[in-house]
């Protein structure tokens, strides 16, 4: 018997319990390895599976890296951990939870600005002016980079974020922001407000297939079946 | 070329000999060599470059959190350096060093470059600069090479001297050069933008403005500023009401700007051209025209066949800081040197305001890969 498929899912949070209630209604049943501390877990009826249960980005990064063979998390996540997907991670099936817009925002006091082309004058201005560059926090440092240049604005800086990005602007830190947004509370509470133009994606959780890992037919039957399972069929990875 | 190459004798040799033509070269003319160092502190260059020289700089971070980066030029250190030192003004400053970019092919390469700064009167620099590095080719062994022209000031003359909303003068300044994203501007430009803000400001007085801006921005509360003033808010959205709730370009105008931009070829020619493209603002165009057309003069007077000079209305070096006079110099084995006038990026180093910066960089590996010496 050659390598199990391997197939990573978040290991807490709102998510995984999405995820368990996806695979409870598909008839997916998990089965706790003894001694991994809940780490790892196989498929009832699905020998040739080992589940590894992992933090979202990290399912993200392991798909882009080809260290996993399927894996659910945010597309926003995957899409970050690898900006030119093709060739490297295939999205098999939105999964219709997780839902979470990746938006440009500003503070709402900058009642001159509403669209990416204003946010490019007033980074233009703002260098001008202060002599250094208008600063974006974001976790999201790909998908900012790409929407900004496709906006034509470069006279910016990324400042990378680990948590609490919303609190940037407040906090002196920053004067804009890239961060997702599911209902815009936590923006207003924070005094921000997103741009008419600065939705970079629409993301929700996604099963995903890593085309950077290697395959062989053994798995590629396994992921077949249990992504028909889900409702999906898994994509060529030649 | 190897990605990773290790130079042996005879390449060192060919190199040094190079490089000495050229810095002798620099020398002669009065300028000093400077050598900065290679590891740099990152935010020298995030501040002054933009995001998208960012991505091509290699970053790293040092033990204690410091970010630091792999020089991705030494102008902006040779600049910061004669900043700092307090010396006077016109300054003559030269180098040759390796320059670290993260881009297909050689990570790393040779530059040799001068850089004349403070000198007031801007025509005088161009033509030095430019002389100066046509020298510095030929004492390397370069006889065969065509030039590309160009100037940014042209451009923005035109787009002050042309019927443009006053808030679109810099957006339409600083795209000129994107090929695509440009041409979409102008469109939405022609369509018309609504501008909310303004809108609500519609029909007001010049006098009634500023209370009535400060006012939208107090109902938004305790919302941060994000290091804006609200000066920069009310001084944005007085421009904007000055061109009404719904301001629009002139298709003519758009369709001028667009035959502008596609002018390029033979200089001579070119600028005729451009000469009769933009009759209607000739008051205005004639002096950077004229001072163009000297620069061809004075080509030609230094032996530079005309035909081998080409002028391209568009180009303006994919380099955030060039603000005037731009020029390049190619052979078959790609560009080979350039420079240009970049008159923003000593006064953001702490230089008292409207210093005058131009300068020049030749890619000596590629002169010597080019067989000079």
């Amino acid at each position: 018997m050659s390598e199990p498929l391997t197939l990573a899912i978040p290991s807490k949070g709102r998510l995984k319990e999405q995820v368990d209630a996806t695979f409870a209604k598909a008839g997916v049943a998990l089965v706790q390895t003894a001694g991994a501390r809940g780490y790892r877990a196989t498929v009832e009826g699905h020998p040739g599976v080992d589940v590894m249960l992992l933090s979202s980005s990290e399912i993200a990064a392991a798909l882009a890296d080809g260290d996993v063979h399927l894996g659910i998390t945010g597309e926003d996540l995957i899409r970050e951990a690898a900006p030119e997907p093709e060739g490297r991670v295939a999205l098999l099936r939105p999964l219709g939870f997780g839902f979470a817009d990746v938006v440009v925002a500003v503070p709402r006091t900058w009642i001159d600005v509403s669209t990416m082309a204003d946010l490019d004058d007033i980074c233009a201005a703002y260098a001008h002016r202060h002599k250094r560059r208008l600063r974006v926090a974001t976790k999201y440092a790909q998908l900012t980079r790409r929407f900004f240049a496709r906006a034509g604005i470069s006279d910016y800086r990324i400042v990378p974020s680990a948590g609490a990005t919303e609190g940037a602007p407040t906090a002196g830190t920053a004067e804009a922001i890239v961060d997702i947004t599911t209902t815009g509370a936590t923006l207003r509470a924070n005094g921000l407000k997103a741009l008419d133009d600065g939705v970079i994606l629409r993301s929700q959780a996604q099963l995903a297939m890593s085309l950077a890992a290697e395959w062989d037919a053994e798995q590629r039957a396994a992921a077949a079946t249990l992504a028909a399972r889900l409702g999906a069929q898994i994509a060529n990875s030649e | 070329m190897a990605s990773f190459p290790t130079y042996g004798p005879e390449e060192i040799k060919a190199l040094n000999k190079v490089a000495g033509a050229v810095l002798g070269v620099f020398a002669a003319h009065g300028y000093t060599r400077h050598e900065p160092a290679i590891l740099q502190p990152a935010q020298l260059f995030v501040d002054r470059s933009g995001e998208e020289i960012r991505r091509r700089t290699f970053e790293l971070t040092d033990p204690s959190g410091r970010e630091l980066c792999l020089r991705p030029d030494l102008t902006i250190p040779t600049c910061k350096w004669q900043v700092e030192s307090g010396g006077g003004y016109p300054a003559r400053l030269c180098y040759h060093g390796l320059a670290f970019r993260h881009q297909p092919g050689d990570g790393e390469f040779y530059q040799a470059g001068a850089e004349l700064l403070g000198l007031a009167d801007r025509a005088q620099g161009d033509a030095e600069m430019m002389a100066l590095a046509l020298e510095a080719l030929r004492a390397a062994g370069m006889g065969e090479f065509s030039m590309i022209v160009g100037d940014l000031g042209l451009f923005a003359t035109l787009v002050d001297a042309l019927d443009v909303p006053a808030q679109w003068r810099g957006r339409l300044k600083r795209h000129f050069w994107r090929t695509g994203y440009f041409e979409a501007l102008l469109a939405r430009m022609v369509a018309g933008e609504e501008q909310r803000a303004a809108q609500a400001l519609h029909g007001l007085k010049l006098m009634e403005l500023k209370p009535a801006i400060e006012a939208l921005i107090d109902r938004e509360g305790e919302a941060p500023l994000g290091g804006r003033t609200r000066a920069e808010i009310v001084e944005r959205l007085t421009v904007q009401a000055s061109d009404g709730a719904a301001p629009r370009l002139d298709p003519a105008v758009a369709e001028l700007i667009g035959a502008f931009l596609k002018v390029s070829g033979p200089a001579e020619p070119a600028l005729e051209e451009i000469r009769v493209l933009t009759k209607s603002v000739a008051a205005k165009m004639v002096k950077p025209l004229a001072a163009m057309t000297e620069r061809l003069h004075a080509l030609k007077a230094m032996g530079v066949p005309p035909e081998r000079v080409r002028f391209v209305a568009h180009f303006g070096r994919n380099l955030e800081y060039y603000t005037g006079f731009v020029f390049e110099f190619w052979t078959r084995a790609g560009e080979i040197a350039g420079g240009g006038r970049y008159d923003t990026l000593l006064e953001t180093l702490g230089a008292p305001r409207g210093t005058t910066a131009v300068g020049c960089a030749i890619r000596t590996e590629r002169l010597m890969a080019a067989g000079a010496g």
